[in-house]
């Protein structure tokens, strides 16, 4: 038994270089937004130029200065844009800011630990993030520009530094930071494998655990086998830049001139990179889908539907992620056995999904469900999910993947099914764990009508680009007001820009609702949402060590909500019963 | 604001003797699928073409006797910590750290080898088969050094008499990070020798 003394600790061990889980969550939410906030303003200037080609604009002249000469963003300099905006949301929004924030905050909290394996590890994986975000925004100013050859930077674009002006500086940059980022990435999944692993309080059995911490683990499981792979993708492309190997160049003219590269192929990065690149897409999902069954669960007032299910789920979805990335490269010039045996599995995966969204409006189905900002998110998760899942099924397969490869038709399926479900999982999290966070409540109000303009936008905006994409158009093109074949396309090009810049402001309400609440909103009760998982049983203030006494036994797992008794009774006297209380005497044991 | 801090030397040693293995364990996962990023993208390469047949410079075949020889004098170190032989430790702990030292000496006379027969790691005159070579034998000894310096600090601590028959966690990580580094370079070294070249 381990007792625990108090003490004062001061300023900079409290908020710069904490070793508590929760502060370094709230430091990595906050970088996560501030990132976030840039690569939306991004894509909201880029849209500018998408709806209304080589028009000026005031507002694009005033932020991009040199990069929009007056008021119209450069060519080159809108690669840029795209490129980063991809970056920063993929990696530093929704990689370290969703799985960070909410794996530090809740892991410890939830199984019954004091803090992670290791607070020093933790500390260093926000800081590496740090550093990692500011050289990224550091490439945006350099000569040349940020990176410019896409998110997925496939080479020769990225590997010759006389390719382009963004494939200079800029790009060193990027590669630095994002090595930085990746080191980040494996200490944060390192501990919190272990901490789930290794610190769960007595009685928390790994099916007595939350779905959250399930899809927390996997999500770093994940990241721990694929991320190194990206980091030896990063190793060749940094040599083949930089030291005149030929991993992915081969005979290659520039300018005229033929570099001394041979034997090389670009494809080989392709390989490298969505090994890490499509197991990323669950990176970012899986804990969106873990905080959304918490969430519906919880405020539907009912056990969640399938317990074992969704882990088994989640464990398959996990295991298929990392069989799958061929289905990015069917273009390739792939053979089309090996296309097909992609095809299959990534078709498979459907499977896995199709249990989730069911166990979903399962659990939903006939719940006394409370409608705060949080569940309105996580069923707008469900939406997003199955919408973008269904195209997926279009482009996991080979024979129709082609014929709209590189097309919107893609952008609008990953946003929807990628973006948009993993920064609803973000939101939902956001709002319902915010008292957790700050100990105080967000406004309710505004957090429905940030819903409801942001439900409304993101179809807007992304569906239809599936019409756009079936037309031809072809994704990262700076304008298509050459194609006379795509002139009848420029009205909802202006259709969706529009709705970006509503959904930009959108956003701004929960900026807003953010900061107010965290300054000065209502103080929050210690359990608001009466939830059952063992972090509400902590107190509001936060203390390092998270329980004044003890750590609290599990009994039961974290989903007996509106439990009765044979009289029809509510067994606590409530609709909900915390892991922490033990069974009652006539009272079975759910076995889900 | 008082805060109650987690401080207390029982919580730390507890959680350090809980965890410092399973952390271990899983960064040793994310070294091997770093490894297995660039083996098989030499596969995928080797695909291409343009492979040829290079002699694999017998300094390598020594360093891995070396390697194997270090894991034994490791395990010999562990053993008698255990049976309280803390002399014997130290000596074996130093013999150890020399052996590693030697294995690196052996890498560099393999990297001359090869530079002398004209197969370059990097530049013009390079190619993706000789830039292999170097760089996984490279990467190796990269991380061979981080297993040289917890070597260094086990050895202090054995010498400072921190270890005893009850008390040896942080001679077990080290020695089981120096046993899959010793295990990585068997596989490197079958891959140089059967695959690449």
């Amino acid at each position: 038994m381990s007792t625990h003394h108090h003490q004062k600790e001061d300023f900079l061990f409290k908020y710069i270089f904490s070793t508590d889980h929760k502060m370094i969550s709230k430091q990595f939410l906050i970088t996560g937004f501030l990132m976030g906030f840039i690569g939306l303003a991004m894509s909201t200037l880029f849209r500018l130029q998408l709806g209304w080609p080589g028009e000026s604009f005031k507002i694009v002249d005033l932020l991009l200065g040199s990069w929009a000469e007056n008021g119209v963003i450069a060519p080159d300099k809108y690669l840029s844009l795209v490129t980063m905006h991809g970056t920063i949301m993929v990696f530093f929004m929704l990689t370290a800011g969703l799985s960070g924030t909410f794996s530090n905050l809740l892991i410890p909290l939830q199984i019954g630990a004091r803090d992670m394996a290791s607070g020093f590890l933790n500390m260093l994986s926000y800081w590496f993030f740090f550093i990692s975000s500011i050289i990224m925004l550091i490439s945006l100013f350099v000569e040349g520009g940020a990176a410019s050859a896409g998110w997925t930077i496939y080479p020769p674009l990225s590997a010759l530094p006389q390719a382009i002006p963004g494939s200079g500086l800029g790009m060193t940059l990027w590669l630095i930071a994002m090595a930085i980022f990746i080191v980040s990435s494996l200490l944060g999944s390192l501990n919190y494998i272990v901490t789930v692993l290794n610190l769960r309080t007595k009685g928390m059995s790994m099916t007595k655990l939350p779905l959250t911490i399930w899809a927390f683990f996997l999500t770093a499981v994940i990241g721990v086998v694929s991320f190194p792979v990206l980091l030896s993708a990063a190793l060749l492309l940094v040599f083949d830049r930089s030291f005149g190997t030929s991993f992915y160049l081969s005979d290659i003219y520039v300018g005229g001139q033929v570099l001394e590269h041979s034997g090389g192929s670009p494809i080989l990065f392709e390989h490298l990179f969505w090994f890490l690149g499509h197991p990323e897409v669950y990176i970012v999902l899986l804990p969106a889908l873990g905080i959304t069954s918490e969430i519906i669960s919880t405020m539907s007032r009912k056990p969640i539907f399938g317990y074992r299910a969704m882990i088994g789920s989640m464990m398959a979805i996990a295991f298929l992620s990392c069989i799958v990335w061929g289905h990015h490269m069917f273009v390739t010039g792939m053979n089309p056995f090996l296309g097909a045996v992609f095809t299959f599995t990534t078709l498979l995966i459907a499977i896995p999904s199709a249990v989730k969204v069911f166990n979903y409006l399962t659990t939903l189905w006939k719940g006394n469900i409370k409608f705060s900002p949080a569940v309105l998110f996580s069923i707008g998760l469900v939406s997003t999910f199955i919408t973008g899942g269904v195209t997926g099924l279009v482009l996991g397969d080979s024979a129709l993947d082609i014929n709209v490869h590189d097309t919107y038709f893609v952008v609008g399926h990953f946003h929807i099914v990628m973006g948009l479900s993993a920064i609803f999982g973000m939101f939902a999290g956001v709002y319902h764990w915010f008292p957790k966070i700050f100990g105080r409540m967000m406004n309710n109000k505004l957090g429905y009508l940030h819903f409801w303009l942001t439900i409304v936008c993101s179809y807007g905006i992304f569906f239809p680009m599936h019409f756009l994409g079936l037309a031809g158009v072809p994704r990262r093109y700076y304008t298509n007001s050459e194609f006379p074949l795509f002139d009848n396309m420029i009205d909802i090009n202006q259709f969706i820009s529009t709705f970006a810049i509503i959904a930009f402001f959108a956003q701004l309400i929960f900026f807003f609702n953010f900061v107010y609440s965290a300054l000065k909103g209502p103080k929050a009760p210690q359990n608001p949402w009466k939830g059952n998982a063992l972090e509400w049983t902590a107190p509001v203030e936060h203390i390092h060590g998270n329980w004044y006494g003890e750590i609290p036994t599990v009994y039961r797992w974290p989903y007996d909500y509106s439990k009765v008794d044979e009289n029809g009774e509510y067994i606590s006297g409530d609709d909900y019963i915390p892991q922490n209380v033990p069974l009652g005497e006539n009272e079975k044991e759910e076995t889900h | 604001m008082t805060t109650v801090v987690i401080e207390n030397s029982n919580y730390k040693e507890e959680l350090r003797q809980k965890t410092s293995k399973p952390l271990l364990w899983i960064a040793l996962i994310s070294i091997i699928m770093f490894f297995s990023g660039l083996t098989s993208a030499v596969i995928v390469s080797q695909g291409g073409g343009g492979f040829i047949n290079i002699k694999l410079p017998f300094a390598f075949t020594i360093s891995t006797i070396i390697i194997v020889l270090s894991s034994a004098t490791f395990y010999y170190g562990l053993f008698s910590i255990k049976k309280g032989k803390i002399e014997a430790a130290k000596i074996s702990i130093s013999l150890t750290l020399l052996l590693g030292l030697l294995f690196i000496l052996s890498q560099f006379l393999g990297w001359s080898n090869l530079y002398q027969k004209g197969v370059y790691a990097v530049g013009n005159q390079s190619t993706q088969q000789s830039s292999y070579l170097y760089l996984l034998t490279v990467l190796h000894v990269a991380h061979l050094i981080g297993g040289l310096i917890s070597l260094l600090v086990v050895l202090v601590k054995t010498i400072k008499g921190k270890y005893s028959s009850t008390n040896f966690l942080g001679v077990q990580v080290s020695i089981t990070y120096w046993h899959f580094l010793g295990g990585l370079w068997i596989y490197l070294f079958l891959f140089l020798k059967f695959i690449i070249v």
